[in-house]
């Protein structure tokens, strides 16, 4: 065995903390190793002409290099060595970067760590074994997970580039939260006006399935194979008959449903169509609310429904779908107003959230965009935003800031000026943040063409005054406490991750952050990919995020689904468990806790019953290596024997 | 008495089985063996006393007919177990239950007598008459029992299609069986590393408690003697000791059925399960989970649960 040493100063990266000529040095001592050296860039292509050139010149036969994180450049370096001809597992990536040069500043140390993690990796290298990728069939149809206006672009675009796509949304419209606005920043044009006909381009198209109110019972699978099982919530509307005439909605005597579209910023029916430009424009009956689940008797909808679609025995329906890739496009929530317990959330009628002030403005929202105070139906003429409510807020569980609240209170400044011209409006705001194309000059023209008035510091405390809301807050510009007396307060509450989208990760087995947002593959490069090859991301289930960004992000998720199935075959990686079927006592606690069910049961030609692992649903997470109590199932290329390698020579000095 | 209903019933059961798996007398009285009932002429073997400790449902996964077990209540927690991991067919084992009312630990005997050569030995309700050269002795069975015993919780048998007797309840306090390994852990770290250091270091391993116990599945495939993967070696040193008990009681994690049999065999009398009843202590504290007590229930590590309810890895 000749094993061939690099170690890569990675400029001053490695080498400032690291001396890289002594680990070169130490490493030419191992055991096994026939050649070492330190280079400038390894991974530059004269880095990795001198690792094909050593291969060949001092019969290397297999490689370690120290430098970054495998998942920076072990790609690449297998492919380097692949082409000098060897096998690509006969390599080892020992991070002497990530793990040793940035994190500690003694050379002494560092250089000392340098070599302890190069032996482990001569080691491991030592054991590896060859292992080869078979390839297999790709199906080529695409699940997109949310409606919203990212999950809408994903899928137009798919469809567009010809791609079958399977869509699901779980509220009974797609649309999203883009449908519930009323005008978008900074252009001020109507939102449902942009959004319609994309919403329309998706029902429409002959590649989009559309499975509104539903959500996603379970993911099996791997890339290229997936299979989906859909849930159908039971709408106790047949969709097939309904034609979304609206005169149950008209009918239902239930007048104190909550609203889910709107936020609940005024009570709706029973049985309800979410909005005019719904799609599909479908009712659905709130069995919370109904009074035939309530109290068991009511049938209204039923006698007057003209084509007789009420069917209140409905259940819940389970479909199978068959996909290769995945975009979730699962979207933002909102924090819950009444944790922003200082601001009277939820215990004042008018305070209210943006989103519900947004409904107000909507001419197809409650009010048909009349803005009024809910406490008395009023008309307000002074008006207090309060941004950051919620966010930027570390004793909130909120740190990070919500990205877009500046914009659309600015937006709805302007708009309560058109609303209603004799109105003044506050913005208590910590900082303005406008970043974008056109964003400050819209946050000016608030402030200097609709005259609002923005306090830079934050409110502490609003309370009941008669029938004003007394707004208390600082001003620290002038470092003054400033009192409002305002009619209406709208809280631009913290952007939060969409309920359940912890769960969904779960499902989907991709991370997410303590905040619940899923984590991208890599946050400069790789925005829209997951860590889970075959899984993309759209939109604000990654972050708080505008529309330009969401739509953006669903584009560039379709672009990635439209590459990867460019190829009719993918290549399986062999870095999976493999049983061992001579020692294997055929126990199968694998088999019952393996989170991918890739193992079965099999009978050998002896009668003797062993695990067999199913190869493309392996997914190599190690959970049955970790549960094997004879070591019988190992994950290949990280085999008991291969990592106590590496132990060993770190403890066996 | 319930010698005699055992017997009845072993020959009740016999045309429909394999074999039934029993006890009978050994080289002498204190040493009792297996014996595979196949014939009706055997029946007459058949003991029944408290030196019958070996626990016989240990047999089971390796029977490929449906054979009969006599179990006592502490080895019915076995069958329990075995049911829970899909290890033995229920329906294709007859379970003959042996309520007991303590066994008697062959080494404390021999003690209790200065290790003379037993001649004779009686078995009563509660002691028994030990004869040896130097006269006879009558010792309580409580004094010389194995500890698990002291703190019973199960002297019936918790499943069974026949009773040989009848049924016993437990006099055990519940919370007296974990109550030596509490008394360990509020010992110091040094104190209880000093304690297993000297108990670990008087292993010759034998295997005798790894071969003797019911839950070790491996057989064969044992890591600590297999090469692939090469956990241990063979060298006797303290280190690979310890290392072999720890995968021990690790394999055995929510799986020991406290049937003690590891202690029983072990030449070297290192108290072999107090490891894994500790760890057992931690099962039931973390997953509410007693292993071997109820067919239906799932052992916490067969399952691969996302969010555990005791477990904080996902603050959402």
């Amino acid at each position: 065995m000749r094993v061939g040493v690099f170690i890569c100063h990675c400029g001053s990266n490695i080498a400032g903390t690291v001396d890289v000529a002594k680990v070169a040095e130490e490493a030419r001592k191992m055991p096994g190793v026939a050649y070492a050296t330190a280079y400038m860039y390894t991974c530059s292509e004269p880095g990795q002409k001198e690792i094909t050139d050593a291969i060949e010149r001092d019969k290397l036969d297999r490689i370690v290099v120290a430098a970054c994180s495998p998942r920076m450049h072990e790609n690449t370096f297998r492919r380097t060595i692949m082409k000098a001809g060897l096998n690509r597992y006969f390599f080892e990536q020992a991070n002497i970067r990530e793990h040793v040069s940035w994190i500690g500043l003694d050379k002494e140390l560092n250089t000392n760590k340098a070599i302890e993690e190069v032996r482990m990796a001569v080691e491991k290298v030592k054991k590896n074994k060859p292992l080869f990728s078979s390839s297999f069939k790709i199906n080529k149809r695409v699940l997109v997970i949310g409606g919203g206006v990212a999950g809408m672009q994903a899928a137009l675009d798919c469809a567009d580039g010809g791609l079958e796509v399977v869509m699901v949304e779980k509220s009974p419209s797609i649309g999203g939260m883009m449908a519930r606005l009323d005008k978008t920043f900074p252009t001020v044009d109507c939102s449902i006006c942009i959004l319609g006909p994309k919403m329309v381009d998706v029902a429409q198209h002959d590649l989009i399935k559309l499975y509104a109110y539903s959500e996603i019972a379970e993911i099996k699978g791997y890339v290229g194979n997936y299979t989906v099982k859909i849930k159908k919530k039971p709408s106790y509307v047949d969709w097939t008959k309904c034609t979304g005439c609206g005169l149950c909605m008209e009918k239902c005597p239930t007048k104190n449903a909550y609203d889910h579209f709107n936020f609940g910023a005024a009570p709706t029916r029973a049985i309800n169509i979410p909005f005019p430009q719904a799609i599909p424009k479908k009712a659905t009956i709130d069995p919370n609310y109904c009074r035939q689940f309530v109290k068991g008797k009511c049938g209204v909808c039923a006698k007057v429904c003209p084509t007789g679609a009420i069917n209140y025995e409905m259940q819940e329906e389970f479909i199978t779908e068959e996909v290769g890739a995945i975009i979730t496009a699962t979207g933002y929530g909102l924090m819950d107003i009444e944790r922003l317990t200082e601001y009277g959330g939820g215990r004042y009628p008018d305070v209210i959230t943006g989103i519900q002030y947004e409904r107000f403005l909507n001419a197809s929202g409650p009010t048909s965009g009349h803005i009024i105070r809910p406490s008395d139906h009023e008309e307000p003429k002074t008006i207090v935003f309060v941004a950051c409510a919620g966010s930027r807020d570390k004793s909130l569980g909120v740190p990070y800031c919500s990205n877009f609240c500046c914009m659309y209170i600015a937006k709805q400044a302007i708009l309560t000026k058109d609303h209603i011209p004799d109105s003044q409006s506050y913005v208590f705001y910590m900082d303005v943040r406008s970043p974008g194309k056109g964003y400050d000059e819209f946050t000016r023209r608030a402030q200097e063409e609709y005259g609002a008035k923005y306090i830079r510091g934050r409110v502490s405390r609003i309370y009941p005054k008669g029938k004003k809301m007394v707004v208390r807050g600082a001003d620290t510009l002038l470092g003054t406490q400033v009192e409002i007396e305002a009619d209406l307060v709208v809280l631009g509450t913290a952007v939060v991750s969409a309920p359940g989208a912890a769960q969904m990760a779960e499902k989907l087995h991709i991370s997410y952050d303590t905040f619940g947002f899923y984590v991208e593959s890599h946050p400069k490069l790789r925005p829209v990919e997951t860590n889970t090859s075959g899984v993309y991301l759209a939109g604000a289930c990654q972050g708080p995020k505008d529309i330009p960004a969401s739509v953006g992000q669903g584009s560039a998720a379709a672009a990635k689904v439209l590459s990867l199935f460019s190829k009719d075959m993918l290549e399986s990686d062999p870095a999976i468990a493999n049983v061992n079927i001579n020692t294997c006592v055929g126990c199968f606690k694998c088999l019952k806790t393996c989170p991918f069910q890739a193992i079965v049961e099999d009978t050998l030609r002896s009668g003797k019953k062993v695990a067999k692992v199913i190869e493309t649903v392996c997914a190599g997470c190690g959970v049955c290596t970790s549960t094997c109590p004879c070591g019988a199932i190992q994950l290949q290329h990280f085999t008991d024997n291969q990592l106590l390698a590496e132990v060993n020579v770190l403890c066996q000095k | 008495m319930s010698t005699q209903k055992l017997k009845e019933i072993i020959t009740k059961v016999l045309p429909d089985v394999e074999t039934v798996i029993c006890w009978q007398e050994g080289f002498d009285k204190l040493n009792v063996t297996p014996i595979f009932i196949t014939s009706p002429e055997q029946v007459d073997k058949v003991v029944w006393n408290a030196a019958c400790a070996q626990n016989l449902a240990s047999y089971l996964p390796s029977q490929k007919k449906k054979v009969a077990v006599v179990v006592k209540g502490c080895d019915s927690r076995t069958i329990v177990q075995y049911m829970q991991e899909g290890l033995i067919d229920r329906d294709n084992v007859v379970i003959i239950g042996m309520p007991c009312k303590g066994i008697i630990s062959k080494k404390k005997v021999q003690k209790a007598v200065n290790n003379e050569p037993v001649e004779e030995v009686t078995f009563a309700d509660d002691s028994i008459k030990v004869k040896t050269p130097s006269g006879e002795k009558t010792i309580a069975i409580k004094d010389v029992c194995p500890s698990k015993c002291t703190t019973c919780q199960y002297p019936t048998p918790i499943i069974s299609d026949h009773l040989a007797a009848d049924a016993i309840q437990s006099d055990k306090p519940a919370d007296s069986v974990y109550a030596d390994v509490a008394e360990l852990e509020s010992k110091s770290l040094e104190e209880r590393w000093a304690y297993f250091s000297k108990e670990f270091d008087k292993c010759i391993r034998c295997y005798a408690c790894r071969n003797a116990c019911p839950m070790c599945v491996c057989q064969d495939s044992c890591i600590a003697e297999t090469r692939d993967p090469h956990w241990i070696t063979q060298k006797l040193s303290f280190d690979e000791k310890l290392m072999f008990h720890m995968i021990h009681a690790l394999h055995l994690a929510g799986r020991c059925v406290e049937c003690g049999e590891c202690e029983r065999v072990c030449p070297m009398e290192i108290p072999v399960a107090k490891l894994k009843k500790k760890i057992n202590k931690e099962m039931k504290e973390l997953f509410d989970y007693t292993p071997g007590v109820n067919p239906e229930d799932k052992p916490p590590m067969f399952v691969f649960n996302v969010d555990e309810a005791k477990i904080k890895e996902h603050k959402l």
